[in-house]
């Protein structure tokens, strides 16, 4: 194969192959006839991540173990496929939305088809769940010309009543020598809730064991995303990002279990009910309304600070919505390294949020009923705290392990005015106490 | 509406800082892997789905995963 | 005779696929890698490749007094006669030089007196470099094999092929001398005689595109890979980088070049041409590669 290598004007980009021309002289240089061809090829590398997590909260409520891993294929031009897997456990028991009473209460399960009673005194719990949950997720990213990065995915998840499907799509741009950095991306997702039982009509009573006639069927949500962010490179040490996030759902968002206590005006107590033959609830219980819509807006920031190999994490985040939540979130991490390859990084994050709107400790049944209520605690308002310490080193093999223990706290208070009667001598608030473990490890092939 | 006039504000700090930032042979230290905005993708995804159950607010840093029953 | 520096010794150890012979040459740690588990065949190898480089550096480095180079370099305006090995890369030299069409010349050695890469912000004047400009030019050379006439002031620094060149010829004496398969390994210049029959291939290890970038690794059965580029050596002067790849026809460094530069070829001599010449293709490095139709990478 003659090529043509002729004078060429300098500002002239299309480039020619040399290959040939420079083979015959290198056979010339070495004194042979033929170099046997290369064969050279770059490995795809596997990348694994893996978790073991454990999730406990105090008296007798939620528990949960869970595995989950995280698998990524690294193709050559730095295109990478990911694979995500988690398996969780739960067990345990979570408030069921009544208020406490001095005497002892019982509700009919989620089923219908047996009851459950909770000593006097006690905040309800239902402890039916005893559930596994399976996710799945899937994404592909690769480079989009010189300074872009494009990804997609999709999501799964699967548990006894509730399914789970989503896409996602984004988009990244570097500018300005790699400092900056533009991103947008969406995800919708469609999720099927089934609940045990069937949906209950909203505001209908928790009726005896045996009875759903005032269950439907299943039902479903819409959500929708949208993530805007901007990254920058401040110094040698120091990056930046903020990210601006969009979310509407839409569709099903009560929680299919929970109630609220019928509760009488002056006394603040539970309006009594006889139950059936084959059990039922002790007093009257309205199944929970929410809103068929959500928006919500989010401002977060963060910065990450290397002072002396040591890195101070530091992010804000501002989370307002149309249910008329706001919530703060500040969280702190300081990673300090120990030796070469070890580390000791302790954790602090402070939460708290308004109520919702509609978030009700109880109904008076003298009252018009609202147009929503729920008075799960998540809705509420509260402060929480978690601490924590992890600590990480490389194993034989240059791989990376690391163990991490936090607590939680979750502490709330009810808005003074909902208070009913004899409610405000109780504690009505169910604060949460829960501890968090979790061993990883990561390593490449 | 606040937080929309927050959030156009700090884009636009940060678009103004196209001046800003560090030549390629400098990015030793950003290079680092506890420098990254994301240095344990697993923890984050973790933390993210037990705030998810427990509190009002999700996300931030982006999305993935979906949703579940815990809530 | 087989005449040694001071200094000058192969320290043989054992690694998980069989043995590695190291030792110093040419300004580069080098080591003699061999596919199995025969000691004494490794030693006798790497004693026979060590001596190889060691040839080659005291023959052609432009450091020595004595050699053929410090000849050339010393005799202008004077002919001087070069043996056989000499005027083979001389040849190649100059089919490099016009295949690049000027960019690749060993008479630009002298540019090296104008600059010093120590990241500080001292750059030569234009007039600095039209000085030192005058004696390089491989064009007003005349070289009639084997007769090699250099104008006065000029000087050859076969550095750009030496390296290369070393790894290739001590690979064919591997090849012959051994029965078992090695990689020669001079700085990360290498080549291999052949695929390793204790695993299914000599793993090669290159630094990402970016620094974030994984390492990648390299399955390398059959050639040679070759490095252009040092990111370290550099000087820095009004914002503006200037790296350490110079222009011969210029005087002045080729601007926008990579990193660094890695390819995969049949011959370590190939490979450390293309990666030479990608760089000084500056800007256009990437563009260069992907028409030769062959793996590299290319580090900003």
């Amino acid at each position: 194969m003659a090529v043509d290598v002729g004078v060429t004007d300098m500002s002239d980009s299309k480039q020619r192959s040399i290959s040939a021309t420079l083979a015959a002289a290198t056979c010339a240089l070495l004194g042979t006839t033929a170099a046997t061809p290369v064969d050279a090829q770059e490995e795809p590398r596997w990348d694994f991540n893996t978790s073991l997590l454990y999730y406990g909260e105090d008296d007798d409520r939620v528990q949960d173990i869970s595995f989950k891993s995280i698998i990524r294929r690294l193709y050559a031009d730095d295109r990478t496929l990911s694979l995500g897997l988690t398996v969780d456990t739960l067990t345990g028991a979570t408030p069921n939305g009544a208020i406490r009473q001095d005497g002892p209460q019982s509700f009919t399960r989620p089923s219908g088809s047996s009851a459950y009673t909770e000593p006097a005194g006690e905040l309800p719990l239902d402890d039916t769940f005893k559930d596994t949950r399976v996710a799945i997720t899937a994404g592909w990213q690769q480079p989009a010309g010189e300074s872009g990065l494009v990804s997609a995915g999709f999501s799964a998840s699967k548990e006894y009543d509730y399914l789970h499907l989503g896409v996602n799509a984004s988009y990244a741009h570097d500018f300005n020598n790699r400092n900056t950095t533009l991103s947008a991306g969406f995800a919708f997702a469609n999720d099927s809730i089934e609940p045990v039982g069937g949906a209950p009509m909203p505001f209908t009573n928790m009726l005896d064991v045996g009875d759903t006639s005032n269950r439907g069927g299943d039902e479903d949500k819409d959500v929708f995303d949208l993530v805007l962010g901007v990254s920058q490179v401040i110094s040698k040490n120091l990056v930046v990002q903020a990210n601006y996030s969009f979310s509407q759902s839409d569709g099903y968002l009560n929680n299919p279990y929970k109630v609220l206590s019928f509760v009488d005006e002056d006394t603040g107590d539970t309006l009594p009910n006889i139950p059936g033959p084959n059990g039922g609830p002790s007093g009257q219980f309205l199944f929970e309304s929410r809103p068929d819509e959500r928006t919500q807006h989010s401002l977060y920031t963060q910065a990450k600070y290397y002072m002396n190999g040591k890195v101070l994490d530091a992010s804000y985040r501002y989370m307002t919505d149309d249910w008329e939540i706001d919530s703060h979130t500040v969280d702190i991490r300081y990673r300090i390294p120990l030796g070469e390859t070890n580390y000791l990084e302790p954790h602090f994050r402070y939460y708290t949020q308004t109520e919702a709107e509609f978030y009700r400790l109880s109904l008076d049944s003298s009252a018009l009923l609202p147009p929503f209520a729920s008075s799960d605690y998540r809705l509420g308002n509260f402060d929480g705290i978690t601490a924590g310490l992890k600590y990480g080193w490389k194993t034989r093999n240059d791989n990376d392990m690391s163990i991490r223990a936090e607590w939680y706290q979750q502490s709330g208070s009810v808005p003074t005015e909902q208070f009913i009667g004899n409610q405000a001598s109780r504690d009505n608030y169910p604060d949460l106490n829960a501890v968090i473990l979790q061993f990883s490890y990561r390593f490449s092939r | 509406m606040r937080l929309r006039i927050l959030t156009i504000g700090l884009l636009l700090v940060c678009a103004g800082c196209t001046s800003m930032g560090v030549q390629p042979w400098e990015r030793e230290i950003l290079a680092k892997e506890e420098m990254q905005l994301t240095t344990d993708p697993l923890e984050a995804a973790t933390d993210d789905h037990i705030y998810f159950s427990k509190e009002a607010s999700s996300g931030g840093r982006g999305f993935g995963g979906g949703g579940c029953g815990c809530n | 005779m087989t005449k040694h520096r001071s200094g000058r010794q192969v320290e043989l150890v054992a690694t998980e696929h069989g043995w590695a012979g190291r030792f110093w040459a040419m300004g580069s740690p080098c080591e003699v890698l061999t596919d199995g588990g025969d000691k004494h065949q490794a030693d006798v190898l790497s004693s026979v490749v060590a001596a190889e480089a060691w040839r080659i550096e005291d023959k052609f480095s432009r450091y020595l007094e004595g050699n053929i180079v410090h000849q050339i370099n010393t005799s202008a305006p004077e002919a001087v006669e070069v043996d056989e090995e000499t005027a083979g890369l001389l040849d190649f030299a100059a089919t490099l030089f016009d295949l690049s069409e000027g960019q690749f010349d060993i008479t630009s050695g002298v540019l090296r007196a104008a600059w010093t890469f120590d990241g500080g912000n001292r750059i030569p004047s234009q007039k600095d470099i039209d000085v030192v400009l005058r004696c390089v030019g491989w064009r007003h050379v005349k070289w009639n094999r084997p007769f090699l006439t250099l104008r006065p002031g000029m000087e050859i620094d076969l550095g750009g092929i030496g390296k290369e060149y070393a790894v290739d010829r001590c690979a064919a004496l591997a090849r012959d001398a051994a029965s078992v398969e090695s990689m020669i390994n001079f700085g990360g210049d290498l080549a291999v005689t052949g695929p390793p029959t204790t695993r299914d291939a000599w793993k090669v290890g290159i630094e990402g595109e970016t620094p974030e970038s994984a390492e990648r690794l390299v399955d390398l059965r059959q050639g040679a890979m070759a490095t252009s580029g040092d990111a370290r050596r550099f000087l820095l002067r009004d914002g503006v980088r200037y790296g350490h790849i110079l222009d011969p026809r210029t005087g002045w460094p080729v601007p926008d070049a990579p990193a660094s530069v890695t390819v995969a070829a049949d011959t370590c001599t190939q490979a450390g041409m293309l990666s030479t010449l990608a760089m000084l293709k500056g800007k256009g490095a990437e563009d260069f590669l992907a028409v030769q139709d062959l793996l590299y990478w290319c580090r900003k």
